[in-house]
């Protein structure tokens, strides 16, 4: 039961500059390390793994000093993109690898069960370049527990999976976070992953912390673009999609509530009835068919937005040029651009 | 499955779909035309060589002394240069592969040079640096390995000619290890040296093993240098054996002296057992003695 504790981290790389990063990580809990490209979530995890030096900061573990402690002191299960599985090594010589290193002479044997709780048994003697996408991811996750560790570092799992593999693969998750009893810090880009398994997320941009904390609390007071789509809402208007419009229009009476940075809002449900009265009225572009309804993009003013019918599949699906109308309640609306609300707030430079 | 088949028409299902991406007879043609050339270029001139010698003298240049010492000569200074390379070659590599430093590139050109040399500069630069008479030439002396006429003389400019290959290589295989895989290993609790071992090595020791042999393969073809370092070999340091020379010098006496026949024949030796060298290689990736697959250490 290992508890971690990052304290104003901040590394340099060439021309990035990361933090500073405040961070709890407890046993059991897993983060979601989320931002755009370029924000800095690998370059977090690997200054985490000790493969970048911190130019300032503290890491502990359960209260000790590891700053600067190479990777090997630290006790980790760090899954890096690619999985750096060995190719060299079998399917049960990658994970015994840990093991061995700790001269475990009978390390194939003492994996075992590993191998059959990940359902990679049969794929045992197989060598990394022979293994699907999820059977790879398997395997690199049996190994990082294999090396008992306190702390479990993954970069971007679900990469290149299909959908039933990630799936698959968001089980094991589940059941190794409340199994292995260590703290999980996983970078991710898909919000699926990030709430199913995460209890916190930890948004990057630029190398700054935006947001820590729950992710209930990102899809209450997503704080621009990028949180807005990530956490779900369909609807992400930007201020310059909101310029212009007539007094009166959708596109003003949206502009007068956005913030700085535009306005979120998830996909208003249209008004049953044909010719029904009130709220705004669309022209259907398109439409299809999805489990909750029928997704409906459509063009109001010159603003492109998604609505939706909650009908049954089978219900018809109106056609292009179709007018609809709907209504949008001004508590729905998700103003952009104001500072995040999360535990450690950064207000914005 | 049977009964389906006379329902097509037969003369359309079995005509061979030809693959899109086949290239057309012509151009399959010319690239005959051209690589087959370069192969009579490179077969007639061998084949020239035995039949001017001939099976007799072959055999019987297999059976003199003299042409046994030049090539347990030539076999024995050549394997103490391959030994060489993965002393100093293989470490030079893997800090070219791993380091990045002011001067790097005049540390790669550096390693180029003996590439691009005239062989018999090297030889001549040698000679003036141990010069007799000079300091190195006192200290070399004293610490037991002579350079003038003795195999290390041989080994030395076989080393100078031969032992970039084995750093190229190197460089490349340490530089072709994907460094995620390096650091999962280390996270995993494997130290600096440990990866190394378990990681780096293994995965470059195909990319090594090629080079050595292209290494192997220079060092035995060397004459320019040893022409004037060591044009005749004394027993000395390692060598025992009689007074003689590098078979690619024995060869060139031969030819001088011309004595055609001999040298012909010599050469011919030279080349089986070469390419009885290259087919132990072979049949060893075939039956899965080494490290690596067939085809992917020699093209």
């Amino acid at each position: 039961m290992t508890a971690w504790e990052v304290a104003g981290l901040a590394a340099r790389l060439e021309s990035f500059a990361l933090g500073p990063v405040d961070l709890t990580l407890r046993p059991g809990r897993a983060v979601a390390l989320l931002g755009t490209s370029g924000a800095g979530k690998t370059t977090l995890l690997r200054t985490l793994a000790g493969f970048v030096p911190p130019s300032a900061g503290r890491i502990r573990r359960d209260g000790a000093d590891i700053t600067g402690s190479p990777p090997e002191a630290r006790r980790l299960g760090y899954v890096p993109q690619g999985l750096g599985l060995l190719p060299h090594r079998t399917v049960e010589r990658n994970v015994s690898y840990p093991l061995e290193l700790r001269g475990d002479v009978e390390a194939v044997r003492h994996v075992r069960p590993l191998l059959e709780r990940f359902g990679i048994a049969p794929l045992a003697r197989r060598r990394p370049a022979q293994l699907s996408g999820g059977e790879a991811e398997r395997v690199a996750l049996a190994r990082a527990l294999a090396a008992d560790p306190e702390l479990v570092l993954w970069d971007e799992p679900w990469q290149g999976l299909d959908v039933a593999a990630q799936h698959d693969l968001g089980l094991v998750f589940t059941e190794l976070r409340e199994a292995a009893q260590v703290p999980v810090v996983v970078v991710t880009h898909d919000p699926a992953l990030a709430f199913s398994v995460a209890d916190q997320f930890l948004v990057l941009h630029q190398g700054r912390v935006r947001f820590w904390g729950a992710p209930a609390k990102l899809l209450a007071a997503p704080f621009d673009g990028f949180t807005a789509r990530f956490v779900g809402y369909e609807n992400v208007l930007e201020p310059a999609a909101l310029a212009g419009g007539a007094p009166g229009s959708l596109t003003a009476w949206l502009r007068e509530r956005a913030g700085p940075d535009g306005v979120a809002f998830g996909r208003p449900l249209l008004t049953p009835g044909e010719g029904a009265a009130g709220g705004w009225e669309a022209v259907v572009r398109a439409a299809r068919p999805t489990p909750e309804g029928i997704a409906i993009s459509a063009r109001v003013d010159t603003l492109t937005l998604a609505l939706r019918i909650p009908a049954p599949v089978t219900a018809s699906i109106p056609a292009a040029g179709h007018r609809v109308r709907f209504d949008l309640d001004a508590a729905d609306l998700r103003p952009l651009g104001l500072a995040a609300r999360g535990g450690s707030p950064e207000t914005g430079a | 499955m049977g009964d389906t088949v006379p329902h097509l028409s037969p003369g359309r299902a079995s005509a061979p779909v030809r693959s899109p991406l086949r290239a057309g007879r012509p151009w399959l043609a010319l690239q005959i035309v051209l690589g087959g050339s370069l192969l009579l270029l490179f077969l007639l001139p061998i084949y020239a060589l035995f039949a001017w010698a001939g099976p007799t003298r072959i055999l019987a240049a297999a059976t003199n002394p003299a042409v046994g010492a030049a090539i347990w000569l030539t076999l024995f200074a050549s394997g103490i240069a391959v030994l060489a390379a993965v002393v100093f070659a293989v470490p030079l590599g893997y800090l070219l592969a791993r380091r990045r430093f002011r001067g790097r590139s005049v540390v790669e050109s550096v390693v180029a040079l003996p590439v691009v040399v005239p062989h018999l500069l090297v030889g001549l630069g040698l000679f003036f640096l141990v010069i007799p008479g000079s300091p190195l030439f006192r200290f070399t002396n004293a610490i037991g390995f002579p350079i003038y006429d003795t195999i290390w003389g041989v080994v030395l400019v076989m080393v100078f000619v031969s032992a970039p290959y084995t750093v190229l290589a190197a460089d490349l295989a340490f530089r072709a290890i994907d460094p995620r895989v390096l650091e999962a290993a280390r996270s995993l609790g494997a130290g600096p040296a440990n990866a190394f071992l378990t990681v780096s090595f293994p995965l470059a020791l195909r990319g090594i093993v090629a080079g050595l042999l292209l290494t192997w393969a220079r060092a035995v073809s060397e004459i320019g240098g040893i022409l004037i370092l060591a044009y005749t070999v004394y027993p000395g340091g390692p060598y025992t054996g009689p007074v003689t020379s590098t078979l690619s010098v024995l060869v060139y006496n031969l030819f001088q002296s011309g004595d055609l026949g001999d040298a012909a024949a010599t050469s011919s030796l030279f080349l089986l057992i070469a390419f009885a060298i290259f087919l132990v290689i072979r049949i060893g990736e075939r039956s899965g003695w080494v490290p690596w697959r067939r085809g992917e250490l020699l093209p």
